[in-house]
């Protein structure tokens, strides 16, 4: 039993780090531009998709892939941003149209995944050697650690972009004042593009990182990505990264711990459950701050 | 003359801000109350507290002698009163007319008698050609009308004011403070927020100071005018 | 003050005539389906999405709320169904109405996410309906079928159940109706527009919002029992399909949510376009849907009957 938990924690870690760039990612487009993306486990998906193609058409190493999914994607998103946002912003109720914008984005996105890659489960067979590293009692999967590695080298990345860097600074300032920002004279559409390119990158790097922790993916997988970000930005506080982390971590931790004790069918209900149990008892999430008349 | 409407030691909190501090006044029927104070004075809180939609951390309002604190918003709107709003809260997608009907849906009377006295009090307020119009397509003083013709449709018996007059121009102005010198007359009690202190002292038979959430001075509008901690509250030291 | 009436009648007769038209037209239509040998399917369906996209539109276009998870109400009814009609041997025509109050059951259970604001509610409602789909999954194969499903025996009666369907269509549209013109229809679209501002005004708003969401909870449950009987098949995977959801969405403000034609005029256009594009692009349908939903919004936001009206304000009286 004790084997099975101290798996469960550190599988917990390893999904919960995924989980959590699958949330900062979102709650960073959410954050500066006030939109809920339903697309994004799409996005996430697409990345996986990404990865497996260069993999098995060009041979390109899971790891190479990931800067250049980097850029695809940022670019992708930099594109994307240009023709589906500013009309938007223009309409009468913004955050709600941008809701079934990004819904019809989402059926788009799995129906083109569907069309190229059919309905089939996709895995990448990328093994590092050794194949698994002894972690205590416990066996890892060398695939997991080093994404593990990455999810974490990446959080670091931008907790210091956010945090130290000119550009980073104003997306976080945005976040919290988006008039404020624009009467000290930010471009708030370049910003805002920028942000939107950025959460889409991290979206299609954490697609990577998907193929090498969890063993497959499909064009539907997307749905159940959209969800946890769901699940991981309302925990963590709607537009706070630090606290999308944190809330991914947890939420792994809670999940995989779950499949310890229950069995497995209750344990999906606990993703569904924490969610709307945050909603209604804590709805400014973990790192909010409440606000009540 | 039987108070109306009254708040006895009205407290409210944001945090760690307090916005109302033992608030007591009272109005009487067909007395018209000016309240006056700089913006966050806590004018607007007051009568957010007083009609329900926020609940006081202390102290106590009663309308006609009962007591509603902590009520439903919609509870203490049947109890008789009605309020306009600084910035107008019209129902932006449904017509003027419909506008009026929301506050006596659950009125006894037939659709056509509240239609007909929908149609009356529109064209009392000139607004009678737009009465099929979205509410949104008016412009921000006929807004404000449209809030007051919605507010006397029930025809309470206690009306509160939240500025009226902001950035209303002197035309309209002039006319709507006709239509509020016509509710006293009528024998209702009005309390008026403004910061327009020539209408004010117009209209008021008794004004009330706020600063900070206290109240600092009350009386005749001659007592008000005059006073040092009013002046003071205004301009600073 | 009788003087403005008369413009108001006649107004009112615009309306009714236009209202008469256009219900005898789907009546006389559909009824006559059968007989003239159209494919049944086909509109046996497309009844299903105008009931579907105008129930949506009260809890969307009324009320002002986005339930994602809006296809718990059709699984839920379609289950309702299929247990009693297979288990309990209640002949079809009982087991109907219990799907609707199955829905109505359910509604009363969500109701307590009515007093979220936009996103959030619609993402509960998004989880809720997963966790519907997740629990009756779970439940134990003799009630709910397992991974298999339930099949009502050989109860299936295409044409009867049509005719039920049409029945089904021609109760929500009235209902519709007449909340569109009613004082519950008026209370609801004030808290619609200003939630806060309509209690001051006297609104008993968490019970207004409580009767709309429980109508538009109503009919999906029974479009999802009909269905039951017209496929004489329910499983989780189809009868909590969040195409279905999807779908119902995307055609109610294809048509314009607000109004009682938008979405009958929307589920019309979008079927019609979809039935056209399986018929020559089968694999492409899914995809068509994403864009026209992106299309939609991006360049009709209001739907076909909302632009119009945009554009026309005046004739906002005389459409129903």
């Amino acid at each position: 039993m004790e084997l099975l938990i101290l798996n469960g924690i550190v599988n917990g870690l390893i999904v919960g780090s995924v989980y959590a760039l699958v949330g900062v990612s979102l709650t960073l487009l959410y954050g500066v531009l006030r939109v809920v993306n339903f697309a994004h486990g799409e996005f996430v998906i697409a990345g996986s998709f990404f990865a497996y193609v260069l993999f098995t058409s060009l041979n390109v190493p899971p790891l190479l892939a990931l800067p250049v999914a980097t850029v695809a994607f940022f670019v992708a998103g930099w594109g994307l941003y240009y023709v589906l946002i500013p009309r938007l912003s223009r309409s009468d109720d913004p955050e709600l149209m941008s809701f079934l914008m990004f819904y019809g984005v989402s059926i788009t996105a799995a129906a083109l995944m569907l069309l190229l890659f059919e309905a089939d489960s996709r895995s990448i067979d990328y093994s590092f050697t050794p194949i698994s590293v002894q972690v205590g009692p416990i066996y890892v999967s060398t695939a997991r650690l080093v994404a593990l590695a990455i999810t974490a080298a990446i959080s670091a990345a931008l907790a210091l972009f956010l945090f130290r860097t000119l550009p980073g600074k104003a997306l976080r300032a945005a976040i919290m004042n988006p008039e404020a920002i624009q009467i000290v004279g930010v471009d708030i559409v370049r910003l805002s593009a920028f942000a939107f390119a950025l959460a889409t990158a991290l979206a299609g790097v954490t697609g990577v990182l998907v193929a090498l922790v969890f063993p497959a993916f499909n064009a539907f997988s997307g749905t159940e990505y959209t969800i946890i970000a769901f699940i991981v930005v309302v925990l963590g506080g709607l537009g706070n990264p630090v606290g999308a982390l944190l809330a991914g971590v947890i939420f792994g931790l809670a999940e995989q711990m779950a499949t310890v004790f229950l069995p497995q069918a209750m344990a999906q209900i606990v993703g569904f459950a924490i969610l709307v149990g945050t909603i209604f008892l804590r709805p400014s999430g973990l790192l909010g701050t409440s606000t009540r008349k | 003359m039987s108070i109306a409407i009254e708040t006895r030691d009205l407290t409210k909190r944001f945090g760690g801000l307090v916005a109302l501090d033992s608030v007591n006044l009272q109005a009487a029927a067909g007395e018209t109350l000016g309240i006056i104070g700089v913006n966050g004075a806590g004018k607007t809180t007051l009568m957010n507290c007083i009609c329900g939609l926020y609940r006081p951390d202390g102290g106590d309002v009663f309308i006609s002698g009962e007591r509603v604190t902590g009520q439903p918003p919609h509870v203490v709107a049947h109890k008789g009163i009605g309020r306009t709003f600084q910035v107008p809260r019209v129902f932006r997608k449904m017509s003027l007319i419909d506008n009026l009907l929301v506050p006596v849906l659950d009125h006894h009377a037939s659709d056509a008698e509240l239609t007909e006295r929908a149609e009356g009090m529109l064209a009392r307020m000139q607004l009678i050609n737009l009465r099929h119009n979205y509410a949104e397509e008016l412009s921000g003083g006929q807004q404000k009308l449209l809030e007051m013709a919605r507010m006397l449709m029930p025809d309470p018996p206690i009306v509160m004011l939240d500025e009226p007059f902001a950035g209303v121009h002197p035309v309209l102005c002039k006319f709507m403070i006709e239509r509020i010198e016509e509710m006293s007359g009528a024998g209702k009690a009005v309390l008026l927020i403004s910061h327009d202190l020539t209408s004010i002292y117009r209209l008021s038979t008794r004004v009330v100071a706020l600063n900070q959430g206290k109240i600092i001075a009350e009386g005749g509008v001659g007592d008000i005018r005059d006073n040092p901690a009013v002046i003071e509250a205004y301009l600073g030291t | 003050m009788t003087a403005s009436s008369r413009p108001r009648d006649s107004a009112d007769r615009i309306y009714f005539t236009l209202v008469a038209l256009i219900g005898g037209a789907l009546m006389i239509y559909f009824a006559l389906v059968p007989v003239f040998g159209l494919n049944v399917a086909f509109h046996f369906y497309l009844m299903l999405w105008i009931t579907m996209a105008s129930a949506f539109n009260v809890s969307s276009g009324f009320s002002g709320y986005l339930p994602f998870g809006y296809v718990a109400f059709y699984g839920i009814g379609a289950f309702t169904t299929a247990i009693l009609v297979k288990k309990v041997a209640f002949p079809v025509f009982l087991a109907l109405p219990f799907s609707g109050a199955a829905g109505l059951v359910l509604a009363l259970l969500f109701a307590p996410t009515l007093r979220l604001s936009g996103i959030y509610f619609g993402i509960v409602s998004l989880a809720l309906a997963g966790i519907c789909r997740l629990v009756i999954t779970n439940m134990p194969e003799e009630i709910t079928g397992g991974s298999f499903g339930l099949q009502l025996g050989s109860r299936a009666h295409p044409v009867q159940s049509f005719y039920v369907m049409m029945a089904v269509m021609v109760v929500a549209l009235a209902t519709i109706l007449w909340l569109s013109r009613s004082r519950l229809g008026k209370a609801l679209r004030a808290t619609r527009d200003d939630a806060d501002a309509a209690e001051m005004m006297g609104v008993n708003v968490p019970r207004v919002r409580l009767y709309g969401w429980m109508l538009a909870a109503f009919f999906p449950a029974v479009c999802g029992g009909v269905e039951a009987w017209y496929t004489n098949v329910v499983d989780t995977e189809t009868a909590f399909n969040t195409l279905i959801t999807a779908k119902t969405v995307i055609y109610a403000v294809a048509g314009g949510l607000g109004t009682v034609t938008g979405p009958i005029i929307g589920a019309v256009a979008m079927v019609w376009l979809d039935e056209l594009i399986w018929r020559q692009f089968p694999l492409l349908n899914l995809l068509i849907l994403g864009v026209a939903t992106v299309a939609l919004v991006l360049f009709l936001p209001r739907g076909i009957v909302g632009s119009i009206l945009r554009r026309k304000p005046q004739w906002r009286r005389y459409v129903p």
